[in-house]
């Protein structure tokens, strides 16, 4: 039975009703899941993970490797620790892994079967017959697995913090507290970061310190924390779990807002911080572990810290007479909490040899004629569901006695994830048996327990040396104690089972169901490696990262191989520290946040005209507009592309990247990074361009207007103009430092409109009565800068649709007044709005190419015939090498042509390709030899059929010759005619009219 | 996560920059002379050692200057940062503590974590 | 086979308290010459030596590892199988894999847990859409089954995905049935067990310090476990492969970058299929154990301490948050790093080169893993034969002098 420790002052007085699977219980505001179980005497709480064996409350942490249970009230939250969560009001809890009940669950026949489950078994069983592993075998597997059930309904909403700051102590324990006292007051900005609500680490948790500088520890703490709240250096973050240990002192702590609290829907309940520090001092102490014994995972069996910390932290006896197995001298403590709450064990279990006992616990257990086995063990322990009778191994004699609980202690170990993680060495220390810090690599230092360092009288001696690298004065800790000062313990790992059976476990991995049994078939198999041998048997990886159990199952490992166990040495330990919330790594960067939206001036104008946006990068793009309700897009692309042809129409243009380039040696640069030539270029002219990667590749295009040899605007794509620009400052500042160029983009600082179709000219005069748009006063591919209005616009003549056209840049401010202006003038021209679907198909009819669909970073100049782009008296530019290598002056290389359906109602579709066949068999074995692919396909309303652009090998030479293109879902393919890709126009006449 | 000691800016998060591989490769002055072989290995070949290794790096969200650094590949550690017009140090003023080619430093990297 | 595994030898052994299991391989010590010499005992180095045992009667052959088998990308990628890749000499190359894939499990007598529970490439705009359609049609040419599915269909297979609500839409996605999982570690141990039993020397925990030429021609390597000679060296050891071609006097296009990948606590079946997406960059699966296996993207600067930048892992677990809201709740467990070797092309180098009698299967980028059966049976002819195999021929090295390069970037950032 449990009882209550009226001492604790953690926990408050005011109760709080939480359920878990269906029943309805009392807890204290300030409880755990697991310690407002124990005091409700709930000892079973889950199913494990294979053999879903009955499993309690083993640890009171977050090393806790059984106790996981779900938060139905918290969107069905699985696998949240039951020794760390927090209760509140109205808490609605449920085991987990089991059906139908966790009394009763059905998958414990696994637990009957276990003999065959041994290590590896998946990879022995399974293979046959044919198709039994897809449809029959991996079903089953897979529904079996898991633990929790998945979260429902659910939308993140945590935050982020950033610190920059001279030092973080990780734990404000007895050493942590201690270290901080150090920084009061000091020019040093200090974080100390503690994961539960109260400071105090073991003083808190233990009755091992009696008075520290004359005080109680309890006193001690207050006085301590009131200390460091008045100095303005010192911060401290509670319920703050540092998880991760980056390089260059980086650090990622996580920080639960609603600790015990019912989290408010409407505000961030987890801060993820993440933190620069010169110095880490890592002080968050160690880890009791375990003993392997024969069900050693019933309910009932606990650690005895952790029984010893539900005492003083949470006020909770979880059995008042438990049976206490240790190998070392620490559980003294656990013995006088009880003794002094007037309960008494049951018995005392030491491994040690009487001799080496300590005098007082021996004096104690005589005292209160408590029943001792010195040099003896736990053979194992029975029980339905629970702890019942435990059986001691004496010598040659076994000793059955009955409890309900069975409190472990197999020594600490110090708490070293957070030191590997900053990739620190540690070392196999032989006094305490276990890892403990050696060299670190960043600037981390450790203290206390962490550091090995189990003597509390040294610690102030500890303190004082190892932050004597700060200028600080020197702490004193005068420290007495209720335990020995002197750590001392015997090396047991694992007790041996008396009678041999195939069903009998002991387990050296509760969270994964692993055995002691499993570790040694796995080395008889041949893995004999630590590494292979957690992935062999999964030992240490579940989501305790095997916390109280892996020094134990290396030196298991290292007995069998007879080896040293630093021969052996450890698994790394992988960040992070414990389990990390994904919604608090995402922080506030999603949904709405996840990416920027860049929206042009026109943005509102568009959304009032039925504008359907696509994403073009970040930007978001006009793709079609609706002239009504029940508009489709090909209807609506048909009609704008028509009205165009016919009229007019205007596209917002804005998204467009727009580089200036200006300098001394501007025209030289230009001439390097571009395929053309620009020297005989005159000025106040434009160009259409391409830049190419070294491979001779095409990376981007654009528009080039030359204003001098000085001065030039270059237009990029949409999504490549970062791109363009990185790029370009990546030669001028490495490549070419001695030419004197400055490049700038101009993005965001102009509006661009490109307008065209055969009406232009007389909507253009209408916008603009003063501008002579004549086709000698303003041929195409030039430009003139005006006054309009309060501004100044450029305007260019250039077109990507093959009409006349024109582009206006003109500033964000006046652009959608202007484009109103334009509008009304164009009224009676019929202008409309086009969105790029439209443009897309009208350059594809005019045989325009598009990055990124016409080339895919295969595809040069000269596949495109695009040769009369290539400056052929320039001596370098970007990729021209290239070009002349053995497989870029191919002949059959793809090439650049236009399809056109034999029979004009075929459809030929994007991303098809050309083969010579005309029908394919239903069922391809042997692939298809095929010439190319389409890479633009459109239905064309000014032709009134389909057409196409296709990358085909050898194009150029197979003009006029009949193939075939696939067709989605059919056999049969459509015949085509390879042709001239430039379908309307081929004469410009439009275009220059 | 690294930190980056940007030679206009000071010390920044690795994230604020973009890397640019081995730096002190230089553009060939005349491409057309040069084999298919040699202009090859000058587009797709850059040294990839494990330890000390000369590369640059541009501060993309910040100055957009690019700099050069040495860095341990082994460790991540970056011992120097200097400035695209300075000159390339020797590689005798750093310690390359890599015994053999797939050998690890003693400290701060790889797979282990217990000193022997 | 000597060692039979089945339901039968497991009822066995549970009878014998399984103590009686026989070790997988022997742990021998390597002898003064070899025929053939395999540097790396991953997935790809033991698969070659299996094949050159099995197909090329080559008998007298040693894998030489670093560490332990499977310690490199092996036993640390995301276990992604898939072949629907855009380019005819990928798509031969991977669905090669895919084919021995699918018997694998038999052939090896060793179950590999290869799921073919189908792969999903997610489209977020327009440009995806058309990439994707691109290649579905290339891909059902070369014989691949994959397909164009709209939004509906993805909801019916990824009820959990959130293809509206989100920054970049679900548009569609290329979807192949064949794709899948399998078990990364069992892969190696496979292999290795049946390589073993053919008379392969799988020597761990033995390090090559150099490899020794004499004018052009290999001589044997120099190892932490003395000099072997042997005429023959296929080197296969990802990340570290670039630095030991240098020992050669080799120069290759490689680049090692960390790559990163996590994983969550497990939690009953929620997602049963693979899903892959370039535009809100994460891909995800779930483990037959239940954890979502969760890939990140590459780090953008060379390093050797299988470590990435943490702004990677944020930038995935936004990306997964974004696709699947509900996974807010659950929690990352590990996350870890490897390194990978990535070559100008994002496509893989199985290749001789000057060197007489030296092979190199490299450059496997983020990807390699998926190839581990296809690339290890043709990197075993090319080392039996002294000259490609027709499906490895095009992933020679004078590519890149030629410019023959296969560039599976293309559309695609990352080509997993």
């Amino acid at each position: 039975m449990s009882a209550i420790n009226n001492n604790c002052k953690y926990i408050s007085k005011k109760q709080v009703k939480i359920t878990f699977d269906g029943n309805t219980y009392q807890a204290y505001e300030g409880d755990t899941i697991a310690s407002a179980l124990l005091r409700n005497n709930i000892r079973l709480v889950g199913r494990s993970f294979k053999y879903h064996r009955p499993r309690g409350i083993y640890t009171c942490g977050i090393e806790e490797p059984n106790a996981l249970v779900q938060i139905i009230s918290e969107h069905n939250e699985p696998n949240t620790r039951a020794t760390i969560k927090r209760v509140y009001d109205g808490m609605e809890i449920t085991s987990q892994n089991r059906w139908p009940s966790l009394r009763y669950d059905f998958g414990a026949i696994n637990n009957i079967l276990s003999p065959i489950f041994s290590a590896g078994f998946y990879y022995k069983t399974f293979m046959g017959p044919k198709g039994f592993w897809k449809n029959l075998y991996e079903p089953l597997i897979r529904r079996s697995a898991g633990l929790g059930k998945p979260p429902k309904n659910f939308r993140s909403k945590s935050t982020h913090q950033y610190h920059n700051t001279d030092v973080v102590i990780i734990g404000a324990g007895l050493s942590g507290l201690a270290a901080a006292k150090k920084f009061i007051n000091t020019k040093y900005k200090v974080l100390l970061i503690e994961q539960d609500s109260y400071l105090g680490g073991v003083l808190k948790n233990s009755n091992k310190v009696k008075t520290i500088n004359g005080l109680t520890p309890q006193e001690w703490i207050s006085e301590t924390e009131e200390s460091i709240l008045n100095s303005k250096n010192i911060t401290i973050l509670k319920n703050t779990l540092v998880t991760t240990y980056n390089f260059t002192n980086h650090l990622i702590a996580l920080e639960d807002k609603f600790a015990g609290k019912k989290i408010d829907l409407n505000k961030s309940e987890l801060t993820l911080h993440k933190i620069r520090t010169s110095n880490t001092i890592i002080a968050n102490g160690h880890i009791e572990r375990f003993i392997s014994f024969r069900n050693n995972d019933l309910p009932g069996v606990m650690l005895a810290s952790s029984f010893e910390k539900y005492i003083h932290r949470y006020g909770v006896v979880p059995e008042k007479e438990p049976v206490i197995f240790t190998n070392n001298s620490s559980s003294l403590s656990l013995l006088k909490t009880l003794i002094n709450l007037g309960c008494k064990p049951k018995a005392y279990v030491d491994s040690r040899k009487k001799d080496n006992i300590e005098t007082e616990i021996k004096k104690i257990l005589k005292d209160k004629e408590i029943p001792f086995f010195s040099d003896a063990e736990i053979e194992g322990c029975d029980g339905n569901k629970k702890v019942e009778t435990i059986t001691i191994r004496q010598g040659k004699s076994f000793d059955k006695i009955k409890s309900s609980m069975l409190c472990v202690s197999g020594g600490y170990n110090p708490d070293i994830h957070l030191f590997t993680q900053s990739k620190g060495l540690v070392k196999w220390d032989k006094n305490i048996l276990s890892f403990k810090p050696d060299t670190p690599f960043q600037k981390t230092i450790t203290l206390g327990s962490t550091s090995g360092n189990y003597s509390f009288k040294k610690l102030c001696d500890e303190i004082n040396e190892k932050l004597s690298i700060f200028k600080t004065k020197k702490v004193s800790l005068d420290i007495n104690l209720n335990v020995p000062n002197k750590f001392s313990i015997k090396e047991l790992w694992e007790t041996k089972i008396k009678n041999k059976s195939n069903w009998a476990k002991s387990f050296i991995d509760l969270h994964n169901d692993v055995t002691t049994k499993d570790l040694k078939q796995a080395i008889t198999e041949g893995f004999d490696r630590i590494e292979h041998l957690k992935r062999y048997t999964t030992n240490s990886m579940g989501t305790d990262q095997g916390k109280i159990s892996s020094i134990n199952s290396l030196a298991i490992v290292s007995k069998i191989l007879k080896k040293e166990i630093s021969e052996v040495g450890t698994t790394t330990y992988r960040p992070p520290y414990a389990p990390l919330s994904f919604a608090a790594i995402a922080g506030r960067s999603t949904y709405e946040f996840y990416d920027p939206e860049r929206k042009t001036s026109i943005h509102s104008w568009h959304l009032k005209n039925n504008a359907v946006f696509e994403d073009v990068g970040q930007w978001k793009r006009p793709w079609y507009f609706k002239a009504s309700e029940n508009e489709t897009m090909h209807q609506a692309v048909q009609r704008e592309s028509k009205t165009l042809r016919e009229n007019a129409g205007i596209l917002d243009g804005s998204t467009l990247g727009k580089i200036e380039i200006k300098g001394r040696d501007a025209l030289e640069f230009m001439n390097l990074m571009y395929t053309n030539a620009f020297s005989k270029m005159k000025p106040m002219t434009s160009r259409y361009a391409m830049m190419l990667g070294e491979d001779g590749m095409i990376k981007d295009d654009g528009i080039i207007c030359k204003i001098s040899d000085q001065h030039f605007i270059a237009t990029t794509t949409s999504s490549g103009a970062p791109k363009v620009l990185a790029d370009m400052e990546e030669y001028l500042q490495t490549e070419w430092p001695h030419l004197q160029v400055y490049l700038n983009s101009i993005t965001e600082q102009f509006s661009t409109f490109n307008i065209s179709g055969p009406k232009t000219r007389e909507i253009m005069m209408r916008v603009f009565p003063d501008i002579d748009f004549s086709n000698d006063a303003f041929p195409f591919m030039t430009f003139k800068n005006f006054d309009y209005k309060e501004t100044k616009i450029r305007i260019m003549r250039a077109s990507f649709t093959g009409e006349l056209g024109y582009e206006i840049y003109i500033s964000p401010k006046f652009g959608l007044e202007l484009w109103e202006e334009i509008f009304s003038c164009g009224k009676e021209f019929n202008l409309i709005p086009y969105g790029t679907e439209t443009m897309h198909l009208l350059r594809a009819e005019k045989g325009y190419i598009v990055i990124g669909q016409e080339t895919d970073g295969t595809v040069t100049p000269i596949d495109l015939n695009y040769n009369w782009m290539i400056g052929k008296n320039k001596k370098d530019f970007i990729g021209k090498r290239s070009l002349s290598r053995p497989d870029t002056s191919r002949a059959d290389r793809k090439q650049l042509v236009g399809l056109s359906p034999i029979n004009k109602k075929d459809i030929i579709e994007e991303g098809q390709h050309i083969v010579e066949l005309n029908e394919l068999p239903k069922k391809i074995t042997d692939p298809i030899k095929y010439l190319g692919h389409v890479s633009s396909g459109y239905h064309s309303p000014n032709l009134n059929h389909s057409i196409g652009l296709a990358m085909i090998r050898g194009g150029k030479n197979l003009l006029g010759q009949k193939f075939f293109v696939t067709a989605t879902g059919k056999t049969k393919n459509i015949p085509v005619e390879i042709v001239n890709p430039v379908f309307i126009d081929p004469e410009n006449k439009r275009l220059t009219s | 996560m690294i930190l980056i000691k940007c030679p206009y800016c000071g010390e920044r998060d690795q994230s604020e920059f973009a890397n640019g591989g081995e730096a002190h490769v230089i553009r060939p002055k005349n491409p057309e002379s040069l084999s298919d072989k040699d202009w090859g290995e000058y587009v797709f070949y850059r040294n990839n050692p494990k330890g000390i290794f000369y590369e640059r790096w541009v501060h993309t969200h910040g100055c957009k200057k690019w700099f050069n650094a040495v860095r341990n590949t082994s460790t991540d550690q970056i011992l120097k940062v200097y400035k695209v017009n300075e000159k390339r140090p020797d590689l005798s003023e750093f310690q390359n503590t890599l015994k053999s080619p797939s050998g690890e430093p003693s400290v701060g990297s790889g797979n282990f974590a217990v000193k022997k | 086979m000597k060692k039979k595994y089945s339901i039968a030898s497991i009822v066995k052994n549970s009878l014998s308290n399984n103590e009686n299991w026989g070790k997988m391989w022997r742990s021998p010590n390597p002898k003064k010459h070899y025929d053939v010499i395999i540097v790396g005992g991953g997935g790809h180095g033991l698969g070659t030596a299996y094949y050159l045992a099995k197909h090329h009667g080559i008998k007298n052959i040693a894998v030489i590892e670093k560490g332990w088998l499977g310690s490199g990308n092996t036993g640390r990628n995301t276990t992604i199988i898939r072949s629907n890749y855009l380019w005819d000499e990928s798509a031969y190359l991977y669905d090669h894999a895919v084919k021995l894939w699918e018997n694998l499990s038999e052939d090896l007598n060793y179950n590999m847990m290869f799921s073919q529970r189908g792969v999903l490439n997610l489209a977020h705009n327009e440009h995806d859409i058309k990439e994707i359609k691109r290649r579905v049609s290339a891909n059902r040419l070369n014989g691949l089954d994959t397909m164009w599915l709209d939004k509906n269909e993805i909801k019916d297979l990824v009820p959990i995905m959130n293809t509206d609500n989100l920054r970049y839409p679900v548009l569609g996605a290329a979807y192949q049935p064949r794709g899948g999982v399998a078990r990364h570690d069992a892969v190696a141990w496979g292999y290795a067990m049946r390589a073993d039993e053919l008379g392969v020397d799988i020597i761990q925990n033995c390090e090559v310090k150099g490899i020794k030429t004499d004018n052009y021609k290999v001589e044997g390597v120099e190892t932490t476990k003395g000099f072997i000679k042997s005429s023959k060296i296929g080197v296969v050891a990802s990340g570290h492969t670039s630095v030991l071609a240098a020992t050669a006097g080799v120069r290759l296009p490689l680049q090692s970058r960390p790559l990163q990948a996590l994983v969550s606590e497990p939690i009953k079946p929620v997602i049963n299929t693979v899903v892959m997406s370039n535009a809100v960059h994460a891909y995800v699966s779930q483990s037959d154990k239940g954890e979502l296996v969760i890939g990140a993207g590459t780090d953008g600067y060379n390093s050797f301490t299988q470590r990435g930048g943490y702004d990677v892992i944020e930038e995935t677990v936004r990306a997964i948050v974004e696709l699947y809201p509900i996974f807010g709740k659950m929690k990352m467990l590990r996350q870890w790093g490897g390194i990978v070797d990535i070559c100008p092309d994002a496509s893989p180098i199985i290749s001789k080169c000057d060197v007489e009698g030296l092979y190199f299967n490299c450059g496997w980028g983020t990807g390699g893993f998926k190839a581990t059966p296809g690339s290890a049976n043709v990197f075993a002819h090319t080392i039996a034969k002294d000259e490609p195999h027709k499906i490895n021929a095009p992933f020679d090295l004078s590519r890149f002098s030629e410019g023959r390069l296969i560039d599976e970037h293309g559309a695609a950032a990352v080509a997993h």
